[in-house]
């Protein structure tokens, strides 16, 4: 039994516009001590699949089933959730500076998170643990920086400053979202080696959504990519980055530039992801996939093994040794192609080549 | 570095040996006061964002510039642009000296420099049509008119992958790939010489960034255009560039052909970027040494003394708070590879035990 166990999640939005169905039918597991990164791009519903665990999307429609130790957390109350949320389960946003107030100082900041949960802690016992816990994540002097206020830190340190305060309360999980974006390279690189570190101190279990595979090589231990709402990829990591099945997955890791190819030309993905409103039929990929058969037009695929070893799982039609970057793969995804693309997906599959194609020929895809 | 003045709209001094650099900068400064607040404004101290930088960029080929946050890169572009005046120093485009021309003389130069910029949903007005956007500057410029423009716009939106029937849409209309096609239209439109391209796919996503970095390649080969290129991502950068500049506090740390300074950086700060950009490649990213460098860039309105990376460098040493290192060709390398550094890494040096000590 996982910390975390997330079976079947449904999220979706009554808007003027129509329904937006943000997250359709997403499964997963997070153990303690692991990291499941979770990959996707803008609109891919990454963020809001893991603010619905912590009863963050107010308005939603919601389904499906979330226990986390036991509990369903998808049918707790504001109050029973407020318990878990920051105390058990707790959250680094991207950007530390909209999620600082700027009229309070850091230290009370976190001593008030400390105290609110705990209110036989004393006012002086708070401050003290804020001190010790910027401490901890490296702020330098921290019983003096613990009186300064969120705009006489750097980037760097606000984001310290949110993961003292997400470890305030000894969390089991963290969840963090895009924490390194917005931040430098050289510092990026700080925060990442900070977090590994607290996360083998105190064997959390950690959830890292990102939009950059660097980090998720990095940092990772299970990876899920998402696209329009579903997992397309799950997989140990190795098994995404060098067995990628899903040819989303495939076109993301091809479409990065590498040192191998530096200066020639790059293979992006054709179009761009759906509106979340009007979804494309059957598998939601299948106006960007270069290898679209006609049963991918009205059926869409769910997550089924790929390997052997029971672990790794793609959300796609091509047959399940259809697997990695390599020749054989490749050769195997073509006649299938040959097979299972009639005329309808034939298509499909030139109007992505016009989209691909220059205006003066040279392929983009 | 200091040839006699060449008078605006004059033929250049032969300067270079390579002959044929579309853009010099010489020495540019760019100060920025800082002023207290309160009725008599005194100026307290400057910004200090553009310090002695000199490049140059031969025509048809991309500068790469590189750096963090506040290390000057977005300035350097904007100088280098017209948009903004310098301290002092020399901006030499085209054999002509633009430094701080009027904005009169300034403007048969502007349809030569085009900027591309980060964000492709502030840069472009949302209440304006994109065949509008687009043909601004025919209008600006006084090129063209009418069914004129409208067939010039039309060919550009075709140039750059863009349906030339959604000439009467608004921005909001578009993904956001397609916005930055829209800004890459916009700044071909006067067929200009030198594109500077500031952050132009950060805000993308992966996928579609390879889509627009592909774009940028097609346009250079075939209209023989010269990028000045700022990025923050390193692989995108090697990826565009034939030279690259690395920045740090307004100054030029290390510059050169790309190869050498990706393969065997000589900058502390180069060798520290390059070991914390994350490889999409889980054993590369397990094997390698990260460099974490210590503390934060320091504030450009009080940079350290002598080198000024001194305070978080690995290697540093008393020298280095007092001299500042010049930039030069180190030995072993070719001669337009330049570092600016008392104590160059070595090949084969592991920075990473140095470097890894508690954060301070």
């Amino acid at each position: 039994m996982s910390l975390l166990e997330v079976t079947d999640l449904t999220v979706s939005f009554p808007t003027a516009d129509g329904v937006v169905r943000a997250v359709r039918g997403v499964s997963f597991g997070v153990e303690a001590g692991r990291t499941l990164g979770i990959v996707g791009e803008s609109g891919s519903g990454k963020t809001v699949l893991t603010q619905t665990l912590l009863g963050l999307t107010p308005g939603a429609e919601i389904g499906g089933r979330a226990l986390f130790d036991g509990t369903d957390l998808l049918q707790l109350n504001d109050t029973q959730m407020r318990d878990i949320r920051g105390a058990r389960i707790a959250v680094i946003f991207q950007d530390p500076l909209t999620s600082l107030h700027p009229l309070y100082k850091v230290g009370w900041q976190i001593s008030e998170m400390i105290q609110a949960h705990d209110k036989s802690v004393s006012k002086q016992q708070a401050h003290a643990r804020a001190v010790e816990l910027l401490g901890h994540v490296g702020i330098p002097r921290p019983e003096r920086r613990v009186d300064d206020y969120p705009h006489q830190f750097s980037g760097g340190m606000r984001q310290r400053a949110m993961i003292a305060m997400a470890l305030a309360l000894s969390p089991q999980m963290i969840i963090a979202d895009e924490p390194t974006t917005a931040l430098d390279a050289t510092v990026q690189a700080q925060i990442i080696d900070l977090l590994l570190r607290l996360q083998q101190e105190s064997n959390t279990a950690l959830i890292m959504i990102t939009h950059d595979l660097g980090v998720v090589a990095d940092i990772a231990d299970e990876v899920m990519v998402m696209y329009a709402g579903r997992a397309a990829e799950k997989a140990p990591k190795r098994d995404v980055f060098y067995t990628p099945h899903h040819p989303y997955t495939k076109g993301l890791l091809e479409s990065i530039p590498s040192s191998s190819a530096a200066g020639g030309r790059l293979k992006p993905i054709p179009g761009s992801p759906p509106s979340l409103i009007n979804l494309p039929s059957g598998c939601k990929f299948h106006p960007r996939c270069g290898y679209v058969l006609d049963r991918c037009l009205t059926e869409e695929p769910s997550l089924r093994l790929v390997s052997e070893d029971g672990f790794h799982t793609s959300a796609c039609w091509l047959p399940l040794q259809a697997a990695g970057l390599g020749e054989q793969a490749e050769e195997l995804r073509a006649e299938t192609v040959r097979e299972g693309r009639g005329e309808a997906a034939e298509q499909v599959y030139e109007a992505e080549i016009a989209e691909a194609v220059g205006p003066e020929g040279s392929v983009a895809g | 570095m200091s040839e006699p003045q060449a008078g605006a709209g004059t033929a250049s001094t032969p300067a270079d040996a390579a002959g044929d650099d579309l853009v010099r900068v010489e020495n540019m400064v760019k100060y920025f006061p800082v002023r207290t607040g309160g009725l008599v404004r005194r100026t307290v101290g400057h910004v200090q964002a553009v310090d002695d930088v000199s490049l140059s960029i031969p025509r048809g080929k991309t500068l790469g510039l590189v750096g963090e946050t506040g290390s000057g890169k977005s300035t350097l572009a904007r100088c280098v642009a017209g948009l903004i005046p310098v301290t002092s120093g020399r901006v030499i485009f085209d054999g002509r000296d633009i430094t701080n021309l009027s904005r009169g003389a300034m403007r048969p130069v502007r349809r030569e420099v085009q900027m591309i910029f980060q964000d492709p949903y502030s840069s472009l007005n949302p209440r304006r049509r994109v065949g509008a956007i687009i043909g601004d500057p025919f209008a600006i410029h006084k090129t063209s008119t009418g069914g004129e423009r409208k067939r010039q716009v039309q060919e550009l939106m075709e140039r750059v992958g863009l349906n030339p029937e959604h000439y009467n849409r608004f921005p909001a209309e578009f993904s956001g790939g397609q916005r930055q096609r829209i800004g890459v239209a916009r700044a071909l439109a006067l067929k200009p010489k030198l594109i500077i391209c500031d952050e132009p796919v950060s805000a993308l996503d992966v996928s579609i960034q390879a889509q627009v970095l592909n774009l940028l390649a097609d346009l250079q080969r075939d209209y023989n255009l010269t990028y000045l290129f700022i990025a923050h991502d390193l692989e995108v950068v090697r990826h565009v560039s034939d030279s690259v500049a690395v920045m740090y506090l307004g100054r030029i740390g290390e510059s050169g052909p790309r190869d050498p300074v990706y393969r065997s950086p000589r900058h502390p700060y180069t060798a520290a970027l390059l070991s914390a950009a994350p490889a999409a490649d889980p054993d590369t990213a397990a094997a390698r040494q990260r460099i974490i460098l210590t503390g934060d860039v320091p504030s450009p309105i009080d940079p350290p003394s002598g080198c000024r990376f001194h305070p978080r460098c690995p290697k540093a040493e008393a020298v280095c708070g007092q001299q500042e290192p010049p930039l030069e060709a180190k030995a072993g390398d070719v001669a337009t590879h330049l570092t600016a550094c008392h104590f160059p890494v070595r090949a084969g040096e592991n920075l990473a035990v140095a470097g890894r000590s508690e954060p301070t």
